[in-house]
């Protein structure tokens, strides 16, 4: 079987020199990027993570006295390759603000409270389908310290490994319907709009179940994936 | 054919927990030690204007001792030492040095011994890949990199291997 990684299409992801996000033109290489033909170090990468991390499982919101304050939700994500088939058993990374927009974390500043109740990161593994289930507060919108009215919009940070060291994706998904969306300085540093759009989780209409949940559902590609046999 | 999703990482939010314990230490694996020489590979990470990165996420993904990848893409895959993980992560700290206590891979079929490393941070929407070599040599990835800057992919002695994202002596990353 043949490794299948296409080339990136570049419209399809970040500039990565970004108008108004003043960190980026101080650490983003002057240089052009070296181009190389991969090699199985490139084609092989971390597999079983789970061996080597400390799983925090995907429910972060707290139950009952501890529950966590903000608008509970449930997110429905499928991880998939290249030609669709679904990245099992990797290790998926989360981490989030909470419902004020506050991280858990000494560099984040007093502009928002923390809940005491909400750590915000999430560490779990794929099941076979791919699939995955956070229960979390939707988290909310926050001031960037540029202080020029930039505001990120609520998001979720992802961090999964995939099935080779090519394959690795840190990405950030996105609510529907967020009038921040449209002026934000990340999100709109992709050109292309449909590559935008698949930034965007999908809202699911409300049934019974969850009774006290709103249910949002996302889809992650990463590159592609490592043969399941090569011949030497 | 799907597209694959757009990156974008930012921090400085990583939240603590995303560094385990013990992360930056690949000579242990489920209770058993890794076969080989241990080594220390460390160094500072600095941008343009020679700051250091306070809170950075670098990874590192490594052959073992004996070159081979505890992946089954590699057809050696099954000699891999049960002892060795083979990846690592570790955050810089307010000097932005970083280190990993690991052990000196074998050379991989057609390469060089050699220890791919990936950063993340803030103020990078796209994760950034480079790899570290022991020396220099006929290596197809080492050799790709223009002949003036490949001495920026050696380690210097005792593995010290410094990260400057851009300027002057700017490290060579790779389009991955």
């Amino acid at each position: 079987m043949k490794t299948l990684i296409q080339p990136r299409d570049e419209r399809t992801q970040p500039a990565r020199i970004v108008p108004g996000y003043p960190q980026t033109p101080l650490r983003n290489p002057r240089e052009p990027l070296v181009q190389r033909a991969p090699t199985l170090s490139e084609l092989t990468g971390p597999l079983e993570v789970a061996g080597r991390v400390k799983l925090l499982g995907g429910d972060i919101a707290g139950h009952g006295a501890t529950q966590a304050i903000g608008q509970l939700m449930h997110l429905r994500v499928r991880v998939l390759d290249e030609d669709g088939a679904p990245v099992g058993g990797t290790v998926v990374e989360i981490w989030q603000a909470n419902a004020a927009g506050r991280y858990i974390h000494p560099n984040d500043d007093d502009h928002a409270p923390p809940d005491p109740n909400f750590y915000g990161a999430a560490r779990l593994v794929t099941d076979a389908s791919g699939a995955f289930e956070l229960r979390t507060v939707k988290p909310g919108a926050y001031p960037v310290p540029t202080r020029d009215g930039w505001w990120r919009p609520p998001h979720i940070h992802f961090s999964i490994f995939g099935k080779v060291w090519l394959s690795r994706l840190v990405t950030q998904m996105y609510f529907p319907g967020e009038p921040l969306n449209g002026q934000d300085r990340i999100l709109n540093a992709v050109p292309d709009a449909a590559a935008r759009e698949r930034l965007v989780a999908r809202y699911v209409p409300p049934v019974a179940e969850p009774h006290n949940a709103l249910v949002f559902e996302h889809q992650i590609v990463l590159r592609g994936r490592a043969a399941t046999s090569v011949q030497p | 054919m799907m597209i694959p999703t757009g990156e974008a990482t930012i921090g400085p939010f990583f939240p603590p927990r995303y560094v385990d314990e013990g992360a930056n230490d690949l000579t242990v694996f489920e209770g058993r030690k890794a076969r080989g020489d241990v080594i220390e590979i460390h160094g500072r990470v600095v941008q343009e204007d020679g700051a250091p990165l306070d809170n950075l996420i670098v990874e590192i993904w490594q052959a073992d001792a004996q070159g081979v990848f505890r992946h089954p893409a590699d057809p050696r895959h099954a000699q891999a030492d049960p002892g060795f993980f083979g990846w690592g992560r570790a955050a810089t700290d307010k000097e932005g040095r970083y280190s990993f206590r690991t052990i000196r891979p074998g050379a991989p079929a057609g390469r060089q011994p050699h220890v791919n490393f990936m950063v993340m941070f803030s103020g990078l929407l796209r994760i950034l890949k480079t790899t570290m070599f022991f020396e220099e040599g006929m290596d197809p990835v080492l050799l790709a990199v223009p002949a003036s800057r490949r001495s920026l992919l050696i380690a210097k002695s005792n593995y010290e291997f410094n990260i400057r994202l851009r300027g002057e002596s700017e490290t060579p990353f790779f389009d991955d």
